[in-house]
């Protein structure tokens, strides 16, 4: 596997910091990795993975885990707020500069707030991953679900791609329409007025020449759609209760909302998930969730080996 | 009397100081917002400030002056005035000699500040982040560098940090 030096050392806290031919060494290497899944392992004994994580979190915790870990990394942190000195009002400025003194390699963190893993970056001295902050961004899962669109495509070039529910406060979402802006993709914003995508993200993906729709109603859009990615509405997110009845209905996928699909549509979702993914799509070609994550630790460990120049 | 004596005879010249010109008539509190005068006014009791309201302008009609005896405006924020008022002019006069200084769009903008995203880290109770935001010209907005939130010139006012 070839190993890149735009990595080495390289904070990974937006999906917008990373270019085309960046994201295609990445989704290469990960391939690579899933074609022989021991080829790095232990690449990176000695270093010392620290994962602060300060918003509960359980796969993409556990998955950071277990990649340090089959890099032969010791890993140090906490998976959540719970039992850790948060609790008692320690800020993320003094823990970064604490676990840096315990000689930490790496940081990857969750925080609550958006900038927070910026923010962090600009603290340590060594690279920081954001693991998610605030509902700002998640640039690692943008990276699993470009590898998982990839996967069921061959391509991502060409595709268009839905991005259905609460886009204004999804983090996974606004780093993957960054993440998508390198390719050549139509994408389509799929959610209510309040909660359409925010302004900065459409405005840096028309800077980039990548001009999203918009649209209110899946039911409207499904048929033209080679990918659809779901996110959940979350029902305090929209100020009047009456309005999310409303509207929770026309974000529900299930079989009979892709009526109209494609029969190759690929439908992905970040998990975990609740009555926005129906069940009834699981056993269909449709589905691609569980692939997409799967995908989440190969990926991070390439990333992991990638910035801190493991394995060649 | 004319009426162009007695708007000259409405302040006496300053030998030491800022005059802003051509702020837009009426607008004269959101300079001052922007300045943060109030608190200045406390910080340093022997400054005297004058604002002179819907003055009469040759180019503009209508405008609105602040004299600050005895204080320089700091040139960053004359620069972040001149995001809301462009045509603004200001003037540093010491020993009774002006010399002008020009409002330039800046750039970045350190420290001076509120993102509008209040979940944004730079708002968060003591972290110790100096908020940064970048100009984008074109589209007369300020971009958050943590959070990426926008914030358009016109509601830079709002956001001065107190």
């Amino acid at each position: 596997m070839g190993l890149s030096a735009d990595f080495l050392g390289r904070d990974v806290v937006s999906a917008r910091d990373f270019k085309r031919d960046q994201y295609d060494e990445i989704l290469r290497a990960v391939e690579d990795l899933e074609k022989n899944n021991t080829s790095l392992d232990g690449a990176l004994k000695g270093k010392l993975a620290a994962l602060l994580f300060f918003e509960p979190s359980t796969r993409t915790y556990s998955s950071f885990q277990i990649a340090a870990e089959k890099l032969g990394m010791a890993v140090s942190g906490f998976a959540g707020p719970t039992g850790s000195s948060i609790t008692k009002g320690e800020t993320l400025h003094d823990t970064v500069r604490m676990f840096e003194g315990y000689g930490a390699d790496v940081f990857v963190i969750r925080h609550s707030k958006m900038g927070a893993a910026r923010f962090a970056a600009e603290i340590s001295d060594v690279p920081v991953v954001s693991a998610g902050d605030g509902s700002r961004e998640h640039p690692t899962q943008a990276m699993v679900d470009l590898y998982a669109i990839r996967k069921a495509f061959g391509k991502i070039d060409g595709l268009k791609v839905g991005m259905l529910g609460d886009l204004r406060y999804g983090r996974t979402s606004s780093s993957l329409a960054y993440a998508l802006s390198n390719f050549d993709v139509e994408i389509t914003f799929i959610a209510p007025e309040a909660l359409q995508m925010r302004p900065e993200v459409s405005h840096l993906l028309m800077q980039r020449g990548v001009t999203p729709k918009t649209a209110v109603a899946l039911k409207d859009v499904a048929g033209s759609l080679d990918v659809l990615y779901v996110t959940r509405i979350q029902k305090e997110r929209i100020p009047d209760p009456t309005e999310y009845e409303k509207v929770k209905g026309m974000y529900e996928v299930n079989l009979e909302a892709l009526r109209d699909a494609k029969p190759s549509l690929k439908v992905m979702h970040p998990l975990p998930r609740m009555d926005e993914l129906s069940t009834d799509i699981d056993e269909t070609n449709y589905a691609q969730y569980f692939v997409q994550a799967a995908g989440g630790l190969p990926l991070r460990m390439v990333l992991l080996n990638l910035i801190l120049g493991g394995v060649r | 009397m004319s009426k162009a004596d007695g708007e000259r005879m409405l302040v006496s010249r300053i030998e030491e100081g800022t005059v802003i010109d051509h702020i837009p008539d009426w607008r004269a509190d959101t300079v001052s917002r922007v300045l943060r005068l109030d608190k200045l006014a406390k910080m340093q009791a022997d400054i005297s400030v004058v604002i002179l309201q819907n003055v009469s302008s040759k180019g503009l009609g209508r405008k609105d002056i602040i004299k600050i005896d005895r204080w320089h405006v700091d040139e960053r924020d004359a620069d972040i005035l001149c995001l809301v008022f462009p045509g603004i002019t200001v003037n540093f006069i010491d020993d009774g000699e002006v010399s002008k200084y020009t409002p330039r769009v800046p750039d970045t903008i350190e420290g001076r500040l509120r993102c509008p995203e209040l979940n944004c880290i730079s708002n968060t109770e003591r972290e110790p982040v100096i908020t940064r935001f970048a100009t984008l010209k074109k589209e007369s907005m300020l971009q958050c560098q943590y959070c990426d939130a926008l914030l358009g010139f016109d509601k830079v006012p709002d956001h001065v940090r107190t």
